[in-house]
């Protein structure tokens, strides 16, 4: 069964997906059941298939008999393996978030797991177009559970998410086209034999290269593509924030390092040192304007949002930098972010409903009002910031020595003073959580919240064991780098060389 | 003019009406005909279910909104969409279970598989796209204010 599993992982959320709105013509709240148990099966396939992939090498699936290059591959290396295992645990976890947190709507279970769905078919693809098939679904669902937030600011928020995340879909397909037209095949793998034999300099491919990075780069967001990103994860439902902040930029960012190594090779940088350089600036720019922004924000959540513009600036950098060790630290932050965001976003989550607070001079005192809550804040945002030996450490330490490695001191420098801006933003809440008096008890309760409510819901042991499990997560998951190493070593050396 | 013309406002016509009726079946059985040439021919089950979702609509403009949602079970277009999903990934994963990979239709122990497996499956689609159009339709035309206070079922 274990050769199926690359097809398994996305048709069981698909599955999983319908069943929600089915059973729910008979019996009332079966979503949250239907999605854990869907879910643990797909975390029990993604660990397997990694396991798979770790040991024997990478794993090809050709679904319905049609043979590759002609038929739709589905391949799963030590790359996409990583990010399964992530996407499948990361959802699973932020289920025990929704528990008590909703939405409790049949439909937002089966939005879930279409995401998830979307997402899983974006890792596991080997075929360009598939990956934008997937790229909209992951789209469409997202656009859809952001959407599902109470206030009428959410359905806005989507509305944005929406219309700028169709350009970019669109740029990739219209990219996608361009690489068709240049040379008659849309599998990965075959692309990038064709793609050498059709010129790297010729203008289709720069093209197809331009519009297929760009159209990736605003799911990424990065800056300035990002405009859609704060108002989408500050504010969507809780839950959803947790579940898009973690997740879809991540396998977007997932996806533009699969088109780089896969598809458009070393040997595209080789031939074009420009569009490497052109790369590397729209990541400097990025971590440098995103960490600006997010110095500027009073809201934690937007705050959080553009701290992520400016992240995946540094994953990007790291893809883009090329080296082995880069592409290990670019890998690392990348799983690294998604636990550390989830688990922050999920914080503030709980923070809102325990105390009603939504801005940074709220949050003061928090240390003492939600101690644990706080702490976990605080691992999080040490993590973030790089301190050893979290994994926020682990990966920017990997993408500055291999942007060493590699002589682009430029990058070095933005690289480590991206790190002192993380800081400056970060330090702001822990000293209004730790060294700032907490607000005299008659003035929180005066204190209007947004969105109705006197903002004090239930929270479950579950939603604050989600944080507490991010901030080991975080501390953790540094000790693995040398298993992605290994990872990233097995699957560099398959990467097509010049 | 000016009174037709309000939003809401639904006016009977015996014209429209009679027409609709006479209409209807062959245009649902239109629909039918275009997601069964999806597996060898221009068609499919995108094309085939706006056609076939088009009769409802059709059906509300000549009876009226409201009264073509009552008399439409609303669980029944939710069901429609589900078992859409369900066969198309059921026909893949069966022929998993026979032996074969995803969607390998000629696995199937039938005479021209891959024709009937391909035509169930854009039937399975059609269903989909009918019913998400049906569902579509009628929030839209419930306006923003249902909108909004039927967000969260919370």
């Amino acid at each position: 069964m274990i050769e199926h599993a690359p097809v398994l992982v996305i048709a069981l959320p698909i599955v999983g997906g319908a069943l929600p709105l089915l059973f729910g013509l008979f019996a009332d709240r079966l979503g949250w059941p239907i999605a854990a148990v869907t879910l643990l099966g797909q975390t029990v396939l993604a660990v397997a298939l990694a396991t798979t992939v770790v040991d024997g090498g990478a794993v090809s699936y050709v679904p319905g008999g049609f043979v590759a290059p002609y038929g739709i591959e589905l391949v799963v290396d030590g790359l996409s393996a990583v990010v399964l295992v992530l996407i499948a645990a990361v959802s699973l976890g932020v289920l025990a978030y929704a528990r008590r947190a909703g939405p409790h709507a049949d439909s937002f279970y089966a939005q879930y797991l279409l995401l998830v769905a979307g997402l899983s078919g974006m890792t596991a693809t080997g075929d360009v177009f598939n990956l934008y098939v997937f790229l909209e679904i992951t789209g469409l669902a997202a656009y859809g559970l952001v959407a599902s937030g109470r206030s009428a600011s959410a359905a806005v928020a989507a509305l944005k998410y929406l219309i700028v995340g169709t350009i970019g879909a669109s740029l990739y397909l219209l990219g996608a086209g361009y690489l068709l037209a240049a040379t008659g095949t849309l599998n990965m793998a075959d692309l990038a034999g064709t793609l050498a034999e059709a010129g790297y300099d010729s203008t289709l491919v720069l093209t197809a290269f331009g519009l297929m990075i760009g159209g990736l780069a605003v799911k990424v967001a990065l800056y300035p593509l990002h405009t859609w990103q704060p108002d989408a994860y500050a504010d969507a439902h809780d839950t959803v924030s947790t579940l898009v902040a973690a997740l879809v930029s991540t396998v977007a960012a997932y996806a533009l390092a699969r088109l780089l190594f896969s598809v458009f090779t070393v040997g595209f940088f080789d031939a074009v040192p420009i569009a490497q350089t052109a790369l590397l600036t729209v990541a400097a720019v990025s971590i440098v304007a995103g960490s600006l922004l997010a110095v500027a924000q009073s809201d934690v959540q937007r705050m959080l949002a553009y701290s992520s513009v400016s992240q995946f600036g540094l994953v990007i950098a790291g893809f883009a930098v090329g080296t082995q060790a880069a592409i290990v630290g670019a890998l690392v932050h990348l799983v690294g972010h998604a636990v550390m965001k989830g688990g922050l976003f999920a914080a503030t989550g709980i923070v809102e409903r325990r105390t009603g607070a939504r801005r940074l001079a709220e949050y003061a005192g928090l240390g003492e009002r939600a101690p644990v809550t706080a702490a976990g804040i605080a691992v999080l945002l040490f993590a973030m910031v790089g301190v050893p030996p979290a994994v926020g450490f682990v990966g920017k330490w990997y993408i500055v020595v291999g942007a060493v490695e590699a002589g682009t001191w430029s990058l070095v420098v933005v690289l480590l003073a991206s790190t002192l801006l993380t800081l400056a933003y970060f330090a702001r809440l822990f000293e209004r959580m730790y060294f700032t008096a907490p607000p005299s008890a008659s003035t929180t309760d005066a204190t209007p919240v947004p969105d109705g409510g006197n903002g004090r819901e239930a929270v479950s042991t579950g939603m604050v064991a989600v944080v507490v499990a991010a901030a080991l997560l975080a501390v953790v998951l540094g000790g693995t780098a040398p298993l992605v190493e290994q990872i990233v070593e097995q699957t560099v050396s398959t990467f097509p060389h010049p | 003019m000016s009174d037709a013309e309000q939003p809401g406002l639904y006016v009977e016509s015996t014209v429209i009406m009679t027409t609709v009726r006479v209409v209807t079946p062959f245009i649902l059985t239109f629909g039918l005909f275009i997601m069964f040439h999806g597996a060898d021919s221009p068609g499919g089950g995108f094309q085939g279910g706006v056609i076939a979702g088009s009769v409802v609509m059709m059906l509300a403009f000549a009876y009226g909104i409201e009264a073509t949602r009552d008399w439409l079970d609303s669980r029944l277009v939710v069901a429609i969409a589900s078992l859409g999903v369900l066969t198309f990934a059921g026909i893949g994963l069966g022929s998993i279970l026979l032996g074969g990979t995803f969607l390998e239709y000629h696995r199937y122990p039938i005479e021209k598989a891959s024709k009937y497996g391909i035509e169930l499956v854009e039937l399975g689609i059609g269903g989909i796209v009918a019913s998400v159009i049906i569902g579509l339709f009628f929030v839209i035309a419930a306006g923003f204010g249902h909108a909004i206070d039927g967000g969260d079922e919370s």
